[in-house]
């Protein structure tokens, strides 16, 4: 009977962190943007709709990322055009499918490193359960950027900057 | 579930299901209005009005023709339920499934129906969204005219000046009716308007702004005039998309005076303040300069302080003067001066609310170094600076001060010891400790890009091109100072080798050749045990603004390199100092030697490019990289005779 007991409650334990892990109970989300000194992250908080689930976030998230803050504000953006046509949340990874316009200017380390850092430091916040963040370009892994500096063959993670 | 949303359930399911089924029946477009727009017919395929919209998919041609006009994009991603439009400026426009309440740049309003997935697509309110466009649908008799206006006009002012954004839906032509310096008329064609007609003294600089719309439904035109206050002047500067411009209002009177100044960037000089800044001046109970002596940053730990604070304890090995600044955008800074770090510079983002990062970096030049930590806050927090037995304690609260002081001075270890002529001697070489150790005579030269790879180009410069010219003054250089220089390029080719094409599409890893090229360059110098690789790059930024040298590393035996380039490059080229910086970037992370990315300078900065157009700078970037190299390494004979030892 104990054991059954303790059987339950660990069954209980994990669905309840399980379900904790997949959904928001947040009304906002950080989305991070870096400042025109090309280093500072600066975190803006954006409304949630009624859709909590963690993939749906992500995505949302990703998606005002690339968009970046209000016109007015001095931030490093993606270049014009770029959106995101996917995020697919596996495990602690966010597998983020980008339009092929994030490569249609060639740009230096500094413009890379800015915008890749922003969307990296939006999808890792505590409240998604990410730590990782793998880039796609146009549905298709590449190691860098063509013409670019950042290595984007293996995941990135906050400490990657 | 209770009787209406039944009834707004039901006529939802029942358009939907015409929109979906297309051409089952009589065509949409039969049912949907008749809308014109920038002088055509906008047809949609699929299409029904819907509550007092219309309700159109997300796939249907005339919705993306629509969206394409006006720079928007759509972002969806089936079975998840927000639907995100980007405009042109950037705003984003958020519909979720289900909801009726959908937001625009953050701000919630109220569609008629919910959007509904409608298999890979979703069927939107299309009014709702064009009005988020700055888009208005005008009635007509026969026609429903779709007239894209002028949807925001932004105030703001900043000490003398007042900042006047217009904002349209599309490209804004403009034609300049009348203008003097303290007055400007001026009409938009094509755009109606949103706007109230008429704001009274938005701004110091700006006494009056009036709206006024003329022309037709199909061709209207807005008329802005803006009435400087007496003896300003004004400027006309393009905004940050096609769609919008400012108009810059500036006082020079009394006005003028009471300007702030504006913050510098974090690896910026101390900001030098005239005395009428009394709010940013050095407070009264500062103590009072002292002179700086010589010290070490030893240690630099952040940690949790007593109560709700952080704790930044750095350690020194001697005796400093400090001076300390509170900036107006929440940043917070101390100078040590004279004194020097040890380890590289550090990012560090501390899980404590009230800090967003702390940066520790080394500045200064070689006879009078000092050292630089940064705080970005989240607010006013109180700061409070106390030396200890082992150098300097900083402690942030998490509470915002009341009154805060804006800048002051101090000095740790008792009496400061007095520079010296023996002080400011260079430090000896960095043992030589890290890679295979093979040829400690050899320095790798990477010219970055090449061939098809131009890298980035603007104002009339080419990256590949400066690269090599660098690249090739350096060579000369250090030859002359006896090393061995080999260089993974010396002509316009991108090199790969034959090797690595193969491995790496062996591999079966994706994107192989990309990987093929940038490992050739690292292997140049991995295959053949240089003592250190030095990659050379011009900058780009979308932000003109954006200006001066980097040097980003990656290991750790490649910060003290990173540091020592630094150091010199500033100091012949005299360039502004970027820093150094932690970078994941392919080069520097695949060789197996100290290896050091140098951004030389921003072609799309006008003052950095007039730099790079200049063959002195060229040669006093090289000069400087081999100064740094002697700093790291010493002479080349003397490494190789401590390795033979």
């Amino acid at each position: 009977m104990v054991l059954l007991l303790l059987f339950v409650a660990a069954v209980a334990a994990a669905w309840w962190y399980t379900h904790r892990q997949q959904t928001l109970v947040e009304d906002t989300i950080a989305v991070y943007y870096v400042k025109d000194d090309g280093t500072t992250l600066v975190p803006w908080r954006v409304s949630l709709g009624p859709a909590r689930d963690r993939a749906s976030v992500a995505f949302y998230a990703a998606t005002q990322c690339v968009a970046g803050p209000p016109p007015e504000t001095q931030a490093v953006r993606f270049p014009a055009g770029t959106r995101v046509r996917a995020v697919d949340v596996v495990g602690s990874t966010a597998d983020v499918d980008l339009s092929k316009d994030v490569a249609s200017s060639a740009e230096g380390g500094f413009a890379e490193s800015a915008e890749f850092k922003a969307l990296v430091w939006t999808l890792t916040q505590p409240s998604l359960h990410l730590s990782s963040v793998n880039v796609r370009v146009g549905g298709a892994r590449v190691a860098t950027l063509p013409g670019g500096h950042l290595e984007l063959d293996e995941p990135l993670t906050r400490s990657s900057f | 579930m209770n009787r209406s949303r039944v009834r707004a359930f039901s006529s939802t399911l029942v358009a939907a299901l015409a929109i979906a089924a297309g051409a089952g029946g009589a065509r949409a477009q039969d049912r949907a209005p008749n809308l014109w727009f920038q002088g055509t017919r906008l047809i949609f395929g699929h299409a029904a009005p819907m509550q007092g919209d219309l309700a159109v998919s997300t796939r249907d041609e005339g919705l993306r023709r629509f969206l394409d006009r006006l720079g928007a994009t759509v972002s969806y991603q089936p079975q998840e339920r927000y639907v995100v439009i980007t405009a042109q400026d950037r705003r984003t426009i958020v519909f979720t499934i289900g909801d009726p309440g959908y937001t625009i740049a953050g701000v919630r309003a109220q569609a008629p129906f919910a959007p509904i997935a409608d298999g890979n697509d979703v069927i939107l309110p299309f009014f709702a969204l064009a009005r988020a466009l700055y888009v208005e649908p005008v009635q007509g008799p026969a026609e429903t005219v779709l007239q894209p206006r002028v949807g925001a006009l932004d105030v703001r002012s900043d000490g003398s000046r007042t900042f006047v954004t217009v904002r349209g839906a599309m490209p804004l032509v403009t034609t300049t009716n009348a203008e003097s310096p303290d007055h400007l008329q001026i009409s938009i064609a094509g755009l109606g308007s949103s706007l109230a007609a008429a704001r009274r003294a938005p701004g110091p600089a700006v006494d009056e702004i009036d709206v006024a719309v003329g022309g037709s439904a199909r061709v209207p035109m807005t008329t802005v005039t803006i009435a400087g206050a007496r003896g300003t002047t004004h400027r006309v500067v393009p905004g940050d998309s096609p769609d919008a411009f400012t108009v810059v209002f500036e006082a020079h009177g009394p006005l003028a005076q009471v300007s702030p100044p504006t913050p510098p960037p974090l690896g910026a000089a101390p900001p030098s303040l005239p005395p009428e800044y009394s709010q940013y001046g050095p407070s009264p109970t500062a103590a009072p300069p002292v002179v700086a002596g010589r010290a070490t940053v030893t240690d630099l730990a952040i940690e949790p302080g007593d109560g709700d604070t952080l704790a930044v304890r750095v350690s020194l090995s001697g005796a400093t003067a400090y001076e300390w600044h509170r900036l107006p955008d929440n940043r917070w800074y101390v100078d040590l001066e004279n004194t020097t770090l040890t380890g590289p510079g550090r990012d560090e983002h501390p899980p404590f609310g009230a800090v967003q990062s702390v940066r520790v970096r080394q500045q200064g030049s070689s006879d009078a170094p000092s050292v630089r930590i940064a705080f970005s806050l989240t607010g006013e927090q109180r700061i409070d600076l106390a030396p200890s037995d082992s150098g300097l304690v900083i402690t942030v609260f998490d509470q915002p001060g009341d009154d805060l002081a804006r800048s002051g001075t101090g000095q740790t270890g008792g009496v400061p010891i007095m520079p010296s002529a023996t002080a400011v001697e260079s430090a000896s070489p960095a043992p030589w400790k890290y890679g295979p150790a093979t040829n400690p005579k050899l320095i790798v030269i990477d010219p970055g890009h090449g061939g098809g790879d131009t890298g980035t180009a603007h104002n009339g410069l080419t990256e590949k091109v400066l690269t090599l010219e660098i690249a090739e003054r350096l060579r000369s250089l250090l030859v002359a100072a006896g090393w061995t220089v080999r260089m993974t390029r010396d002509t316009d080719i991108d090199p790969v080798s034959a090797e690595n094409l193969a491995r790496m599409r062996a591999d079966g890893k994706p994107n192989a050749d990309d990987r093929a090229y940038l490992q050739t360059r690292c292997d140049v110098a991995n295959n053949a045990g240089a003592r250190m690789f030095i990659s050379i790059h011009a900058n780009a930024a979308p932000i003109e603004g954006a200006h001066g040298t980097t040097f980003y590393w990656y290991k750790p035996q490649d910060a003290p390199l990173a540091q020592a380039l630094e150091k010199s490059v500033i100091a012949a080229a005299g360039s502004f100092d970027d820093g150094t910086r932690h970078e994941n970037f392919y080069v520097i992370h695949h060789t197996t030697m100290p290896a050091v990315l140098i951004e030389t300078a921003f072609v799309t900065n006008p003052g950095d490019a007039a730099l790079l157009r200049q063959p002195s700078f060229l040669q006093n970037l090289a000069q400087g990289i081999a100064n740094g190299v002697k700093a790291f390494a010493g002479a080349p004979s003397s490494n190789a005779l401590s390795e033979q030892q």
